[in-house]
């Protein structure tokens, strides 16, 4: 029942009422009384109009409805005449319930929603997830390949239907037919059974299913995105007689997927989706469906209905090994078949999608969320405070309403109401905050041009947390202070609101509640201190290389027709290089496949005289002749490729410091050769030269071992060139581009970004954290100087009289700030020993979140403890100098 | 308020539940609005029973909202000026026959209690 709805029954029975009143009179007149009785007789036939309206209201059912919206028009009422209190809850109530809704939303997108599918609990992954690529490991349980994935989909007893992935995103620069500009496309190739597994029907046309997927190279037909059909065909209608040339294959459109469905992976979404049997037909040209050893899918099935996991686990396995064991080739050895005995393939579920950016996020998001809710907590206690004090204020109004006959329920319930009305505002401005909040964050996040595809929204999930928040907070701050404010000694209070002053300066509740505050604020001062530090330390670890004034930029030739294996491949890469090293401001140019954060492409290597057991893992970097010089890597010994080394020559390498000191500890590896693969590999390579360490993928990473391979020796797809430059970075980068284009006007350029923002995005989470939970811990101290302002001056207030006695009897000014600031020291003091050891246990929580600094580190500790007391008693000041400044005459004559 | 206690001795109130009863067998004869249902019910009773309006209003508005009469601003025919005549619903014709039964059984055990059928004075 809505109000406007009561406003007009009442109106309804106001009208009845005064119809029939006067139906009465004019009998009453009839029977001959004189007008004036008339309307008095009528009137007491009647009785008491308020009287029926509130019975009729009973009669409807809206007594605690009108009750309630009475409270609520009171609250408001009364809130509004301390609007320096209300200011400051509601500023409180706003920032902890939006943060809390902005990183909620965050962690429901990334850790939480199910995928917009058919029942998603049923989906599992084989392996966890954890990697994408090719691989050639032998028998890995991450990746697949395509025979794997028929072979797993007719054999297996546990699922009712399978479906894999290519497990890189293709990027691709293709065309919509009839225009003559290439684009941007993410292209994601999928078996043909992906979208009938997942149970997702199109919007316009059909899906893709397995008949597209039978035999190799003969299908070319396509899924695009709702997102993409918008964003680069404006939703025209007729798409599915619109075309697609990816490479130089035309692909039909045979469907739009449901707005909803953005792929399995949270936070990537492809624009077009082709089927696996079309895969080497989409540059880069992956031959991923017909090798046994191509491992480059990820294999997806779904549970049959009453299949446990583990049964799942235990027959997939069983596949696992006499699939494996079908593909064994002469190369097979002994120690292969022994560790494919020890091979455990995991089911991972993925209800809530395939997802990169969980392991990257979702303990930060935990933390994050822990944080914003002790912050919410910080604000409860300090509004907890405020209504606390008012309420001791408002003593003389609840005794004599009390007194009045009102119920002890009833004025518990109108305060309760009152806070009620306070933090549904709260949540309201919160949520506010929380939309913009998720938009800073999103770009915060996104570490590329583009924005991460994360959908945090305000949706419904997310308004029923925010109103779950609210409702509890309210219930929080507001029932102790109600239930105190309610329990009177009526006489007393009645006497004089003064002589209640006694109660108020003994107020253990207030008192705890501050030092309860600082206790929090230290916890997450201190952790933002140690986020803030390490990231310091992250900023300035040593690279191995100068990260400054260095452009990146991808050229993609795969997608105007250069075939991996082809020579004119590198006669490109070599005119590249050459242009942009002529451009104006550029003093080096290079390709290379990584430059760092890119991923890698590791391998065996096989050393003379070492253990193989112990040469395995190695990262490779396929780079041009003048990459050292581009990067700034110092070489330690030796020489770098040079214009003699070719296909044709003997192969050469150059290996990093480390991999020196592990493979040749005590002899000088110039000159010294090693096989990349087995012993029988083809791959013999001489060292020419020594590099200095770098970092490779990461930051905190360990010393990386690492070689470096001559592209002139190879040929295939190489991602970056790398341009150290001088001078304005814009101007360079267009010019750059210019030389590009000068060799192929069609040659698409994906990205252009620089060295530092590589380096940068590769700490992007470790910032955030930084970033927000310095903000929060920023923001819980300064909630707690509010509280012990607000405490001290309502101390202050309270003993004015006092204090007026203790200066007429001589107390000295000073003495009466002391009155005041020792009060200060001791919570301050109380929160920071309970704080302390919180602090101690709740750090080592995030240890493994910490870069070059010890969870326990004393000197964050301290610094976070002093920092507390000095604003805790700048907080207390101004009440302490107010105290010390009471004209005794004037706080006596008060009484 | 003394003479109200001198007219409550010698008129009753509507017993509690009843008021619903004698409403709609007064709407029997037709749509009525509150202030002729309320003279109707104490006339026939001979001003025995007291109709309090303070209980009439609450006990029409809550029969409108259970649906057992229907509401209308209508103009009386006799007064040029609308009044709210309330009418009684199939629902409220079933209801009545329902609490009739109820009464009659309710009237016929106090009876029984009061008056035992072997000690006929």
């Amino acid at each position: 029942m809505r109000s406007w709805q009561i406003g007009k029954r009442d109106a309804d029975l106001e009208r009845e009422l005064n119809s029939d009143l006067e139906l009465e009179e004019e009998e009453q007149r009839e029977r001959g009384l004189l007008p004036e009785e008339a309307r008095r007789a009528a009137l007491r036939a009647f009785g008491n109009p308020t009287l029926i309206r509130e019975q009729s209201h009973l009669a409807w059912g809206w007594g605690w409805l009108e009750d309630f919206l009475k409270d609520v028009a009171y609250g408001v009422r009364s809130l509004l005449r301390s609007p320096a209190l209300t200011a400051v809850a509601l500023l409180s109530l706003a920032l902890g319930i939006g943060a809390n809704t902005a990183i909620f939303s965050f962690l429901d997108a990334v850790l939480l929603r199910n995928l917009p599918v058919q029942e998603p609990s049923q989906l599992v992954l084989l392996g966890t997830g954890s990697w994408s690529g090719i691989s050639d490991s032998w028998a890995a349980t991450e990746l697949y390949s395509y025979p794997f994935y028929r072979a797993l989909q007719k054999n297996n007893l546990v699922f009712s239907q399978a479906a894999s992935i290519f497990s890189m995103m293709l990027n691709v620069h293709g065309t919509v037919n009839g225009r003559d500009k290439t684009e941007p496309m993410n292209v994601q190739a999928v078996s043909g059974t992906y979208f009938p597994m997942l149970g997702v029907s199109a919007l316009i046309g059909r899906t893709l299913t397995d008949d597209d997927d039978r035999t190799e190279g003969n299908h070319p037909v396509a899924v695009i995105s709702y997102a993409w059909w918008t964003r680069s065909l404006a939703r025209d209608p007729n798409v599915l007689s619109r075309k697609l040339k990816l490479g130089s294959t035309s692909f039909d459109i045979i469907g739009v997927a449901p707005q909803e469905f953005f792929g399995t992976q949270v936070g990537q979404a492809p624009d077009i989706w082709v089927p696996m049997s079309m895969i080497s037909q989409v540059p880069p040209g992956w031959h991923s469906y017909s090798g046994q050893r191509d491992e480059s899918l990820y294999v997806i099935g779904r549970l049959k209905p009453g299949v446990s996991l583990a049964q799942a686990t235990a027959n997939i396995n069983l596949l696992f090994q006499q699939v494996w064991l079908s593909y064994r080739d002469e190369h097979v050895t002994q120690k292969d078949l022994a560790d494919l005995q020890k091979t455990h393939v995991p089911l991972t579920s993925i209800a809530n999608g395939l997802n990169a950016l969980r392991d990257q996020f979702s303990q930060p998001l935990k933390i994050l969320m822990a944080l914003t809710g002790v912050v919410l907590l910080i604000a409860c206690a300090n509004i907890a405070n405020l209504l606390l004090a008012r309420s001791t204020a408002r003593a003389r109004e609840f005794a004599v309403r009390q007194a009045l006959g009102a119920k002890r329920s009833r004025l518990v319930r109108q305060l309760l109401t009152e806070s009620l009305v306070l933090a549904a505002a709260g949540g309201i401005f919160g949520i506010i905050l929380a939309i913009f909040a998720d938009h800073m964050l999103l770009h915060m996040v996104s570490t590329g041009t583009d924005t991460l595809p994360l959908d945090v929204s305000i949706h419904m999930r997310l308004l029923l947390f925010t109103l779950t928040v609210t409702v509890s907070t309210a219930l929080l701050f507001g029932t102790l202070p109600a239930l105190r404010a309610t329990k009177l000694e009526l006489t007393d209070a009645l006497k004089d609101g003064r002589s209640s002053a006694g109660t108020g300066t003994k107020t253990p509740l207030a008192n705890s509640l501050i030092i309860t505050q600082v206790a929090f604020s230290l916890v997450l001062l201190a952790g933002a201190g140690l986020f803030v530090r390490s990231l310091m330390n992250l900023n300035n670890v040593d690279t191995g290389f100068n990260r400054e004034n260095v452009l990146i930029l991808n050229p993609d030739p795969s997608s105007i027709g250069y075939k991996d294996d082809e020579p004119r491949l590198n006669a490109l890469y070599r005119q590249m290089e050459q242009r942009v090293a002529a451009v104006h401001g550029v003093t080096a140019a290079s390709v290379a496949s990584f430059t760092f954060h890119e991923g890698s492409w590791n391998g065996t290597v096989t050393i003379p005289g070492i253990d193989p057991a112990i040469s395995s893992d190695v990262k490779h970097n396929v780079i041009g002749n003048d990459y050292f010089k581009a990067m700034q890597i110092p070489l330690l010994a030796g020489r770098t490729f040079e214009p003699q080394d070719t296909a044709a020559s003997q192969k050469v390498a150059i290996i990093s410091e480390r991999f020196a000191k592990l493979y040749f500890p005590k002899s000088n590896p110039i000159g010294r050769t090693y096989h990349i693969g087995g012993p029988n590999s083809p791959w013999e390579m001489q060292i020419i030269g020594i590099a200095k360490d770098v970092k490779f993928q990461s930051l905190d990473e360990n010393t990386t071992t690492l070689d470096y391979l001559a592209y002139s020796q190879r040929h295939q797809y190489i991602d970056d060139l790398v341009v150290r430059y001088n001078g304005d970075q814009t101007a360079v980068s267009t010019a750059v581009q210019r030389a590009i284009y000068s060799i192929d006007p069609n040659l698409p350029i994906t990205h252009v970004y620089s060295l530092d923002e590589q380096v940068s995005g590769s700490i992007v989470q470790q910032r955030i954290v930084a970033q927000l939970s310095a903000f929060f811990g920023l923001l819980a101290v300064f909630l707690s100087c509010i509280g012990i302002y607000c405490l001290m001056s309502y101390m202050v207030s309270l003993r004015t009289n006092e204090i007026g006695i203790r200066m007429a009897l001589g107390a000295p000014r000073s003495s009466v700030s002391w009155l005041v600031m020792r009060k200060i020291l001791l919570l301050v003091g109380s929160g920071v020993a309970i704080g302390v050891p919180v602090t101690l246990v709740c750090s080592r929580l995030v240890s493994n979140m910490l870069f070059g600094i010890r969870a326990t580190d004393a000197a964050t500790v301290t610094g976070s403890v002093l920092g507390l007391l000095v604003v805790g008693l700048l907080a207390g000041w101004l009440p302490a100098r107010r105290a010390s400044r009471v004209n005794p005459m004037v706080a006596l004559r008060y009484e | 308020m003394s003479s109200m206690t001198k007219q409550a001795q010698q008129r009753v109130g509507v017993l509690q539940g009843t008021l619903d009863m004698l409403i709609l067998r007064t709407l029997l004869y037709g749509p009525a609005h509150g202030h002729q249902i309320g003279k109707h019910i104490q006339r026939t009773t001979n001003e025995f029973l007291q109709m309090q309006h303070g209980s009439l209003y609450p006990a029409l508005h809550r029969l409108e909202e259970r649906g057992w009469v229907s509401a209308k601003w209508e103009t009386a025919p006799d007064r040029n000026r609308e009044f709210k005549y309330y009418r009684l619903t199939d629902k409220g014709k079933k209801q009545l026959l329902v609490e009739e039964s109820q009464w009659k059984q309710m009237a016929e055990a106090v009876a029984r209690v009061m008056w035992p059928a072997g000690e006929e004075s």
